[in-house]
């Protein structure tokens, strides 16, 4: 299982790699969303800044004071910065709900994802997706009472604790614990999604069923191909968090910007680098499924003649 | 105390207190003797408190003795109750639910644990018996009967001037959870304001305000013997010198304390401290350095005791002597940081926290602002009640000084390669959030809100005093200070002796600028509004056109400077040219706006507004400049950050899908 599961997560990551175009296109729309959300703000920004020779403080180093006056003066870029991006960010999410069905057609079917493919694979599956949307809403509520329940005991452990550490302790395994509970929750819906573009399963609480005991049955194998890339991406992550804060000059404006998208592509990359495995996965459970015996008639009896019964 | 040897062993007191004495009388030239105390000893109190850690109450009793120095006779008596503001009805709590307070408030999560009381069981006064049932409670400040922080109790005849009085009070306290730089979390237990105190006469009255939300406290010199019984496993640390230590029977110990020409006294006790021991020699020789750290936050002892020195030894450089021996630092647990951040004579309290980064510079901060109050509240008593500024803004302002020489300009407060605040920084973000609703002057608890005292008392009289060095110089101010200090340690100055102080220092008549700056609520903000050049003759548009890269080509510049607040400031305007020309105006600021044209065969480069960086007050330095030359890397790398915010939040939430 370990072999087959080890191909798995290396033939997903090829199946991005050779349908990469799926990346760059949800990449430039984020990046696009995400000039649009600030455009207003850097425009504000531009007209503040691009005069003033105070503006030095933000070049040479980042005074973060210097942010938090701008925030004070009249007509702040800072004034509209949180709705703007909040909007453009749901608005991505929609997108996303949209475009899944076309990614996974493209990746359960293994073929060229076409244009007109696409979308239609895109809308077929748009409003089923949207209700698996809420379903995973009400799955996430336990998971945020968890949640809660964790901050009361944390709250609690810290009130009677003389050491902070028993809190600190207990509130990161919390967090380790519901991190891996949502990767969880996340491969299972995944895994309906697949279900659904593979049988093209209408009903979305039947896919879940199955897609509950597909998971059940091969929780560790499924659990770890999506923790294995779940690492990675945050592993990434931190680097080029860690090479943007620490490493470069504040002056190097392209580069940082390149780091920071660098950052997003491989994000993207890794999340569907999750579920073209996880596509694959499906492909390969479906072919190995040993198909069960086909109806033969039954032989017919073996049995003489009976002579006719002598007449009386 | 050092101090206090200095008493005790009569011979060694030339040796001891030369150099305080020589220093004051190099500045203020006060009158001083050997013998003398350094202050005017106004109260002894002597106290016996038992602790009871599981109850967190306090059983105690105290003899106040008076000396009426008052120049007249004295029948009533005001005294301070400040436990009773832990009250639901009280001044304080009123005040909190209206206008917030320091820290979480304690009715963020209000319960009973919150409740802190202090009751007098008794109170007798010498030769006129027991006098319990005359305790009336006042309200000085407002109509709330409801509130029980100060009472006053009138003997049955005056005390001559120059006579004392002898109180005899009996009292018990309940501790709240930790609130307002008192109480108790777990096992520590941070017991300050805790005793009945009495009040100032000042001003020819008496001065005894109740406990407001945003005010701290006033009180008269004297010496302190206090004797507290804690069970043995408690670590004690205390605003005094121990002078003995008993172990009694019941597995308790006494600990008895000294301490004189201060004007309060606080302890602290946990069984859970670490005792770390420092020590700094300065100018009147050694200080112990008595360093309390709560479990978990080992990581930080280090850095309270480098900063700590080096605080040390630049007031004793900058602004003078330290005159105890002694000072103790008391780091507060987890969960209790309601208890940092707050002084009390040669006890100081900090705060940190477990994965403190080193590049957040929290722990120093609270530790050099704390320690700075042993000059601004300590030695020279202001009144906090009616003029906060001159102990929170003066040290907010000498935080600056002290954290800027000590960690540098631009990364005095937040020190991390991608980012920095400096100081000054953090004074203007406190400032700016509401910069001209109170003047200055204002009593404490007059403020609109908790921001504006918060930013008004601390973070603009920080910028005011940074601003008036470009007034006066640096080196004056700080000299100044040092006279302040010296001619007013161990009094009760005003803000008027302050202000008279930097006049008399300085040889200049401020009075200008401080009655805007103390006395006003103007708003400083001066603006370049336009910088261009124009040909001369810009009607020859042939002409024009052949001579564009003409050397001799001459420009009409405009620089056109507007005041945008209501302060008025001198300023210097710089102005640069394309040929490497330069032009300063000085401006007064009288007007509301000023227009500067030159004709050259040149082009404007840049104008700008204080140059130098010199006027912090100034509420935005962003329209403080123009320069022709376009440079976009700040707007690009705040797109930068703002883009890449929005990406991520943005891919966050597509997880959902």
């Amino acid at each position: 299982m370990a072999a087959a599961n080890r191909g798995t997560f290396f033939s997903g990551a090829g199946l991005v790699w050779q349908w990469q175009r799926l990346v760059w296109w949800i990449f430039a729309v984020c990046l696009i969303f995400g000039l649009f959300s600030t455009h207003e703000m850097t425009e504000r920004a531009s007209s503040l800044l691009d005069h003033s020779a105070a503006a030095q403080r933000l070049v040479n180093g980042f005074d973060a004071s210097a942010i938090m006056m701008l925030q004070q003066v009249p007509d702040s870029p800072l004034e509209i910065q949180g709705h703007n991006i909040v909007h453009f960010s749901l608005l991505f999410v929609v997108f996303m709900l949209f475009v899944t069905g076309g990614i996974l057609a493209a990746y359960v079917l293994d073929e060229k994802p076409t244009s007109t493919a696409f979308f239609e694979a895109a809308g077929h599956h748009f409003w089923r997706f949207f209700r698996l949307f809420i379903y995973l809403a009400i799955v996430l509520l336990p998971i945020a009472g968890l949640a809660a329940f964790t901050s009361a005991m944390y709250t609690r452990i810290q009130e009677q604790s003389i050491s902070p550490y028993p809190g600190d302790y207990f509130a990161e395994t919390a967090a380790v614990v519901i991190l891996l509970l949502l990767i969880i929750v996340r491969l299972w819906f995944d895994m309906t999604q697949v279900i659904a573009v593979a049988d093209d399963e209408k009903k979305m609480h039947r896919a879940l069923r199955r897609a509950f005991g597909l998971l059940r049955r091969n929780f560790f194998s499924l659990f770890w191909l999506y923790l294995r890339v779940s690492v990675i991406a945050w592993a990434l992550f931190a680097f080029g968090l860690h090479i943007w804060m620490y490493h470069l000059k504040p002056q190097s404006n392209v580069t940082a910007f390149l780091i920071s998208q660098l950052m997003i592509v491989i994000w993207i990359a890794t999340r569907l680098w999750q579920r073209a495995s996880e596509a694959i996965w499906y492909r390969n459970y479906q072919a190995n499924q040993v198909p069960g015996p086909a109806w033969t008639p039954p032989p017919s009896p073996m049995y003489m003649p009976v002579a006719a019964e002598p007449q009386a | 105390m050092r101090l206090t040897k200095v008493f005790v062993l009569a011979a060694g007191v030339a040796i001891f207190c030369g150099p305080i004495f020589s220093q004051a009388a190099a500045i203020a030239a006060p009158a001083n003797t050997a013998a003398k105390p350094l202050s005017t000893r106004v109260v002894a109190y002597q106290i016996e408190a038992k602790l009871d850690p599981t109850k967190h109450t306090i059983a105690a009793s105290e003899t106040l003795t008076y000396k009426n120095l008052t120049g007249q006779p004295q029948q009533t008596f005001p005294f301070h109750l400040y436990l009773n503001a832990f009250q639901p009805q009280s001044t304080f709590m009123t005040e909190v639910r209206l206008a917030g307070t320091r820290g979480n408030g304690p009715d963020s999560d209000w319960d009973p644990k919150h409740f802190g009381s202090i009751t007098v069981d008794k109170l007798e006064v010498e030769g006129a018996g027991d006098l319990t049932n005359k305790m009336e409670f006042i309200h000085p400040d407002d109509k709330n009967t409801a509130d029980r922080t100060v009472f006053q109790i009138t003997l049955p005849k005056p005390i001559a001037p120059g006579a004392s009085v002898e109180f005899h009070i009996t009292f018990h306290d309940v501790l709240p959870k930790v609130v307002e730089r008192t109480g108790y979390v777990r096992d520590f237990d941070m017991v300050g304001q805790w005793f009945p105190k009495v009040g100032v006469w000042w001003k020819n009255a008496w001065n005894c305000h109740q406990f407001h939300a945003t005010t701290e406290f006033f009180a008269d010199f004297g010496t302190f013997d206090v004797k507290i019984t804690v069970p043995q496993n408690e670590i004690v640390g205390a605003g005094g010198d121990l002078v003995a230590s008993t172990n009694n029977s019941d597995g308790t110990k006494t600990l008895t304390y000294h301490s004189e020409d201060v004007h309060d006294f606080s302890w602290t006790a946990s069984p859970s401290f670490t005792v770390v021991e420092d020590s700094w020699t300065g100018s009147q020789g050694p200080v112990k350095i008595h360093l309390l750290i709560s479990p978990g936050h080992m990581g930080s002892a280090q850095r309270y005791i480098d900063v700590q020195k080096g605080t040390l030894r630049l007031f004793d450089q900058w602004y003078g002597p330290y005159p105890y021996d002694r000072i103790t630092m008391v780091d507060p647990p987890h969960g209790g940081i309601d208890a940092g951040g707050m002084e009390y004579p040669t006890l100081i309290t900090l705060g940190t926290s477990v994965h403190m980064p080193q590049g957040v510079l929290e722990p120093e901060i609270v530790t050099e602002h704390e320690f700075g109050h042993q000059y601004w509240y300590g030695m020279v008593a202001t009144n906090e009640f009616e003029e906060a500024w001159l102990d929170e803004g003066i040290n907010s302002y000498t935080e600056v000084k002290v954290m800027d020489a000590l960690y540098g300009k631009n990364t005095s407060a937040v020190n991390f390669p991608f980012a920095q605040i400096s100081e000054t920084g953090m004074q203007q973000i406190g400032y700016l959030a509401d910069p001209d609703k109170d003047p200055i002057c204002r009593f404490a608890w007059k403020f609109i809100n908790n921001d504006s005292y918060g930013g008004i008392t601390y973070g603009k009289t920080a910028l005011v005093l940074l601003t008036l060095e470009k007034v006066i110089g640096e080196d004056t101010l700080r000299q100044a200070l040092h006279t302040y200090f010296m001619r007013f340690r161990f009094t009760h100055p005003t803000g008027e002796d302050f202000l008279k102080t930097i006049e008399e220092v300085s040889g200049k008549d401020l009075r200008w600028y401080f009655n805007q700056a103390i006395y006003g609520t103007q708003v400083l903000d001066y603006s370049l509004a336009d910088a261009h050049s124009d040909p001369l003759k810009w009607w020859d548009a042939p002409a024009h056109a052949s001579k564009k890269d003409d050397k001799d080509e001459v420009y009409r510049t405009y620089v056109t400077v507007v005041r945008k607040g209501d302060f008025v400031f001198p300023v210097d305007v710089d102005i640069k040219f394309d040929d490497g020309s330069t032009a300063v105006e000085h401006w007064d600021g009288q007007d509301r706006w000023m227009r500067y044209q030159y004709d050259r065969k040149a082009k404007i480069q840049s104008a700008q507004i204080d140059v130098h960086d010199q006027i912090p007050l100034d509420r935005d330095s962003f329209n403080n400049s123009f320069t022709e030359e376009s440079d976009p890397r700040a707007a690009h790398k705040l797109r930068t950050i703002w883009v890449f915010a929005s990406e991520w939040l943005s891919q966050l939430l597509a997880w959902l899908t």
